[in-house]
C-alpha cells in the first residue's frame, strides 16, 4: 500500500530542530565568510553581501521546505525573517555594484539575475504579507537560490558598457523586464499551489515533475558525444570567458566518461515516469510505491551526477573534437547543464514534499479560489509589464539601429510570450477560464518566458548578444 | 433559419469568433517560433546558410519560405488575418459594450434589484433622509451621484471610471495603429547605409539589395572619431555631420550611437566606424642642409608643397605597413604598423628630382643627395564613419500605439467600473426601506468590501445603531 510506503519515507519530524540547525548552519557560514573577509579587508563589495544573501537565502529555503515537510508554523517566520536579511544583503549588493559601475547594474546577464533575485525576494515576501500565501518561499527561494549561485559562476567584474548599451532606455528596459519575469514566476508558483489546493492528484504532479527531469536529462545529454563523453563549453580562466572559433561559434571540449554517468542517471528519472506508465496501465497500487521510490533513488542519483560534474568540469583540460590539443573548461562556461542538474533535484524534492506532507501543505495554502484570484492579478501585473518592456526594448533598437522591429530571436520570443499571456487573458476574460486550464496556461508562460530569458541568448543566435 | 446566414456574413461572424482569434494567435506563435530557430536569410549570409543545412533541405527550406519566415506572404497574410479577426471581433461586441457605455443603468428597477450581486436594505424614516444620506457618502466616495427622476420613483445613481468599459476596444484599436504603423513601414520604409570620410559629402546611399537611393539633400561627414575606456574598449564613436542643401548647411549635429540625426523624416544612425587604411595628412620636418631653420610641411597624397624658392615637395605615396621584398615595396596590410612614405623633390630650375623614402630604403632612396632631411612629425590616417539611414513614416503610428496600449491596459486591469445605485422603496405596510446595490466589472472581492463600508457608512450617516443580536438585523447584506 502507498500509505506503509509514505510512513517508511517519512523523515521524524521534529520541532525546533531544523530552527536551530538552519540558524547554526547559517551562523557558521556568516563566521566564515567573515573570517575570510578579515582577511581581505574589504566588507561590502557586492560579492560578499551576495554570498550573505545567499546563505541568507538558502537559510529561507531550509525553513520553507522544513515547513513543508513538518507543518511547524514557526518556520514560516524564521524563514520571512532569513528572507528580510537575505533581501537587505542582496539590495546592498546592488547598490554597491551600482555605485561600482556608474550605471544601473543591467548591463550584463550577472547584473540581471541580480535584479531578477531582488525582485523575486520582494514578491515573495508581499505575497506571503499581502495575501497570505505562506509556503511561496518553498518554491521561490530554491530559484533565488539557483540564480545566486548562477551568479557566482557568471563573470563579475564590471565591464565598461559598450556604446549601445548607454542608454537610459536600456535602464527603463531591463527594469521593467526582470519586473515582468519576476511577476511571471510569481504567477507560475501560485499556479502550481493552485493544482495543490484543487486536489490534483499526487500521481499526476508525480508524471509531471518526472517528465520535467526527464527533458532536463534528455537537453543535457544532446551534448553526448562518442565513446561516453559529454561536451562542455571551453573557458579561457584569463580572459573569462568562452573561446570562440569564429565569430559566434563556440570551442566544445569533451570530457569523459561523463556521458555513461548522466546517461545511468537519464534511466534513474526515467524509472518512476516508467512505473507510473506500469501503474495507469495496470491500475496496481504497487507500482505507485515502486515509483515513488524510485525517485527518492534518482534523487541520490542525481546529487551524485551533479557531484561528478562539478569535480570534472570545475577546472581541467580536455580534448575537443575541433582543434588539436588541450583546453581548460570551468563551471562556468556551463551554467545552462548546471543549473539544470541542480534544477532537477529541487524539482524531485519538492515532489517527495508534495507526497509526504499533502495534508499539512493544503492547509497552510489559502483557497483554490483565492489562488486562482492571485494567480490572475500577478499576471494583470506582469502584462502590461511585459507590453511596456517590449515597448521600451523597441524604442530604444529605434535609437540604436535604427528599427523598432527586427524579428530578432530575442524580440521575437518576447512576443510569443505577450501572445502567450494575451491568450491567458482572452480565455480568462471571454471564455471564463479558471481554475486549472487557467493555471496550466500560467504555467506554459513561465515556461516561455524562461526559454526567453535563458534559452534564446545560449541557444539561437541574434543581436542580444549582452543578455 | 441557419441556412439563410449568407457567405460572406458567414465568413464575418467566423473571423470574429474567440476560436478562430486563437487559431490564428497559434499560429503566428509556432511559425514565428520557428523563424528564430531556423537561419534566416538576410541576417544571415549565403555560405553559412550552406555549411548549416545540406542543398535539398536548404532548397526545401527556401521553396517553403521557411528561410525568411517575418517576409514571407504567407506571415504577411497570417498577420492581415489576425487584424481582421481583431476588427471583426471589435465591431462584432461593440454594438452591446457601447449601448451599455452610452446608456447607463440609472434607475434599477425590482428585478435588477433582486439579482444584484452586492446590496443592502436599511430602513428609513423617509425617502429624502434616505436618499441624503446615500448622496452624502457616494459624492464622498468619488461616485459622482446623480438624482434619477422617474414618473413613479426617484432614485440616486454614481458610478467611477466608466471608460474601463472600453478599456479592450482601446487596447485592440492600439494593435491595430501598431500594425498600421508596421505595414506603412512595409510599403514605404527603407534601410540603408553610407560611408563617409572626413570632409566627404554624398547624397547617395545604398540599400542592402536594389538600387543605390538618392537624397532630396547631402549629408557631410565634419569629423569622426572614437573615444576608449582605459582597457582599450571603446567607450563612444562620433561623428559629426551636417546636413547640406542647395550649397547651405541647414542642420549640424554630432551623432553617437543611440543619438541619431534626424532630417526631413530620414535617420542617420552612428553604425560602424574605422580606418580606411588610407592617409589623411602627413606632417614632417623639413630640414635644409645648409644650416638654415627647420620647416614644418603637411602634406596630403600626392599633394605638393614648396620648401624654398626652388624646391618642392610632393608625397608620392604613403604605405601604412611596408615591407621590402626583391628591391621592391609593397603593403602588408592597412593598418598603421610600419608606415614608409616616398617624397619626390623637385627643383624648379634644373628640373632633377630626387626621391627620398622615409625611413630610407637600400637601392630606392636617393635620401643622400637631397638638399633637406626629412623627419616625421605626425601621420594622421583616414577614418570612416558608417551611417545607417532609415526612413520610417510609419514609427509615428507605432509609438501612437504603444501609448495608447498603455492607456488601454491601464484601463483593463487597474480601472474598476464600479456603479452604486440608492433606490427608496415604500412598502404596502408604510414604512420605507432605502436599497442599496453595487456592481463592479472586475475585481468584485475587492468591490464587495468597499461596498460594505460604503453601506456602513451610509448608516452612520442615518444614525442607526445596529444592536447587536437584537431583534432582526437591520442590515441585510445578501450575496446571490
Amino acid at each position: 500500500m502507498a500509505r506503509v510506503a509514505r510512513a517508511e519515507l517519512q523523515p521524524a519530524a521534529s520541532g525546533a530542530t531544523l530552527v536551530v540547525m538552519t540558524g547554526l548552519g547559517v551562523a557558521f557560514l556568516l563566521f566564515m565568510a567573515f573570517l575570510n573577509v578579515v582577511k581581505s579587508g574589504n566588507l561590502l563589495n557586492d560579492s560578499n553581501l551576495l554570498y550573505a544573501a545567499l546563505i541568507f537565502y538558502c537559510g529561507a529555503g531550509t525553513l520553507y521546505l522544513g515547513f513543508g515537510i513538518t507543518g511547524t508554523p514557526s518556520y514560516i517566520r524564521f524563514a520571512s525573517f532569513a528572507t528580510w536579511a537575505g533581501l537587505l544583503a542582496n539590495t546592498g549588493a546592488v547598490a554597491r555594484r551600482w555605485y561600482e559601475a556608474g550605471h544601473p547594474p543591467f548591463a550584463s546577464i550577472y547584473e540581471m539575475l541580480l535584479m531578477f533575485v531582488w525582485t523575486l525576494a520582494v514578491l515573495t515576501l508581499v505575497a506571503e504579507k499581502k495575501y497570505g500565501v505562506k509556503v511561496i518561499g518553498t518554491v521561490t527561494m530554491p530559484v533565488a537560490i539557483v540564480g545566486v549561485v548562477l551568479m557566482q559562476l557568471l563573470r563579475t567584474e564590471v565591464r565598461p558598457l559598450v556604446p549601445a548599451l548607454q542608454s537610459t532606455w536600456l535602464h527603463v528596459h531591463v527594469t521593467l523586464a526582470m519586473l515582468a519575469y519576476a511577476a511571471c514566476a510569481l504567477s507560475f508558483a501560485l499556479a502550481m499551489m493552485f493544482l495543490i489546493r484543487d486536489k490534483m492528484k499526487t500521481e499526476t504532479f508525480l508524471a509531471a515533475t518526472s517528465v520535467f527531469v526527464v527533458a532536463t536529462y534528455v537537453g543535457v545529454l544532446s551534448r553526448f558525444e562518442k565513446w561516453g563523453g559529454l561536451s562542455v563549453a571551453a573557458w579561457d580562466p584569463e580572459q573569462k570567458s568562452e573561446v570562440f572559433l569564429s565569430k559566434g561559434v563556440r570551442l566544445f571540449v569533451v570530457i569523459p566518461d561523463l556521458g555513461w554517468l548522466l546517461l545511468l542517471v537519464l534511466a534513474a528519472v526515467a524509472a518512476p515516469l516508467v512505473f507510473y506508465l506500469v501503474w495507469r496501465k495496470t491500475q496496481d497500487e504497487g507500482w505507485l510505491d515502486i515509483a515513488n521510490r524510485a525517485v527518492f533513488l534518482s534523487i541520490l542519483l542525481q546529487i551524485l551526477a551533479v557531484l561528478f560534474f562539478v569535480v570534472r568540469a570545475r577546472d581541467g583540460s580536455y580534448a575537443s573534437l575541433d582543434a588539436e590539443g588541450l583546453f581548460p573548461t570551468a563551471l562556468a562556461a556551463s551554467p545552462f547543464i548546471l543549473s539544470g542538474l541542480v534544477g532537477g533535484i529541487f524539482v524531485s524534492l519538492l515532489y517527495l514534499l508534495l507526497l509526504w506532507r499533502r495534508n499539512d501543505l493544503e492547509r497552510m495554502l489559502p483557497s483554490a479560489d483565492e489562488l486562482d484570484r492571485i494567480t490572475y492579478k500577478t499576471i494583470a501585473i506582469a502584462f502590461p509589464l511585459l507590453t511596456l518592456m517590449i515597448a521600451a526594448g523597441a524604442y530604444w533598437a529605434n535609437r540604436t539601429w535604427g528599427s523598432y522591429w527586427s524579428w530578432d530571436p530575442k524580440e521575437t520570443w518576447a512576443a510569443i510570450t505577450w501572445l502567450v499571456y494575451a491568450g491567458y487573458l482572452h480565455m480568462r476574460i471571454t471564455r471564463g477560464w479558471r481554475g486549472r486550464r487557467a493555471a496550466y496556461f500560467a504555467i506554459l508562460g513561465f515556461a516561455v518566458v524562461m526559454f526567453t530569458f535563458f534559452g534564446v541568448t545560449y541557444l539561437l543566435p541574434g543581436m542580444h548578444a549582452y543578455a | 433559419m441557419a441556412a439563410s446566414i449568407s457567405a460572406p456574413r458567414k465568413i464575418w461572424q467566423t473571423l470574429g469568433a474567440i476560436k478562430t482569434g486563437v487559431i490564428l494567435l497559434i499560429l503566428v506563435v509556432i511559425l514565428s517560433a520557428a523563424g528564430t530557430v531556423i537561419l534566416q536569410r538576410p541576417a544571415t549570409d549565403a555560405d553559412e546558410m550552406q555549411r548549416a543545412y545540406s542543398p535539398q533541405i536548404l532548397r526545401l527550406l527556401d521553396g517553403l519560405g521557411l528561410t525568411d519566415v517575418f517576409h514571407a506572404w504567407w506571415f504577411v497574410l497570417l498577420l492581415s488575418l489576425v487584424s481582421f479577426s481583431i476588427i471583426a471581433a471589435s465591431v462584432q461586441r461593440f454594438r452591446n459594450s457601447w449601448r451599455f457605455y452610452a446608456r447607463p443603468y440609472k434607475s434599477p428597477d425590482e428585478a435588477f434589484r433582486k439579482a444584484t450581486l452586492s446590496h443592502a436594505v436599511i430602513p428609513v424614516r423617509d425617502e429624502e433622509t434616505g436618499l441624503n444620506a446615500a448622496e452624502k457618502v457616494f459624492q464622498k466616495a468619488g461616485f459622482g451621484p446623480e438624482r434619477i427622476v422617474r414618473d413613479q420613483s426617484f432614485s440616486l445613481f454614481g458610478e467611477r471610471n466608466r471608460l474601463s468599459e472600453m478599456a479592450v476596444y482601446i487596447v485592440h484599436a492600439s494593435l491595430l495603429l501598431i500594425f498600421l504603423g508596421g505595414i506603412i513601414d512595409a510599403l514605404y520604409g527603407w534601410r540603408a547605409f553610407v560611408t563617409l570620410t572626413r570632409g566627404e559629402q554624398s547624397n547617395q546611399v545604398e540599400p542592402q539589395k536594389g538600387i543605390k537611393r538618392t537624397l532630396p539633400f547631402a549629408i557631410r561627414c565634419d569629423g569622426a572619431g572614437q573615444e576608449n575606456y582605459a582597457d582599450g574598449t571603446p567607450k563612444r564613436w562620433w561623428s559629426d555631420l551636417s546636413v547640406v542643401k542647395d550649397g547651405q548647411v541647414v542642420l549640424r549635429k554630432q551623432i553617437v550611437v543611440n543619438d541619431p540625426l534626424v532630417y526631413g523624416g530620414i535617420r542617420f544612425y552612428q553604425a560602424s566606424y574605422g580606418g580606411t587604411g588610407k592617409l589623411d595628412k602627413l606632417v614632417l620636418t623639413a630640414r635644409p642642409r645648409d644650416g638654415q631653420p627647420p620647416k614644418e610641411v603637411t602634406l596630403g597624397l600626392r599633394e605638393a608643397a614648396p620648401l624654398d624658392s626652388d624646391t618642392t615637395v610632393r608625397l608620392a605615396d604613403f604605405i601604412p605597413d611596408f615591407v621590402v621584398r626583391d628591391g621592391q615595396v609593397y603593403a602588408r596590410s592597412n593598418n598603421l604598423e610600419n608606415p614608409a612614405a616616398h617624397l619626390v623633390l623637385e627643383s624648379r630650375k634644373s628640373g632633377e628630382t630626387v626621391n627620398v623614402w622615409l625611413p630610407p630604403i637600400e637601392g630606392l632612396d636617393q635620401n643622400a643627395s637631397s638638399p633637406y632631411a626629412f623627419e616625421g612629425k605626425d601621420v594622421q590616417m583616414a577614418y570612416f564613419t558608417g551611417l545607417e539611414v532609415s526612413h520610417e513614416p510609419g514609427q509615428w503610428a507605432v509609438w501612437a500605439g504603444v501609448l495608447l496600449m498603455g492607456l488601454g491596459l491601464a484601463l483593463v486591469f487597474y480601472f474598476v467600473h464600479a456603479r452604486v445605485w440608492a433606490v427608496p422603496v415604500r412598502h404596502d405596510a408604510g414604512h420605507v426601506t432605502l436599497w442599496i446595490g453595487g456592481t463592479a466589472n472586475k475585481n468584485r472581492d475587492a468591490f464587495e468590501q468597499r461596498f460594505q463600508k460604503l453601506v456602513e457608512q451610509i448608516e452612520s450617516e442615518l444614525k442607526i445603531s445596529v444592536k447587536a443580536g437584537a431583534n432582526a438585523p437591520a442590515v441585510v447584506l445578501a450575496e446571490k
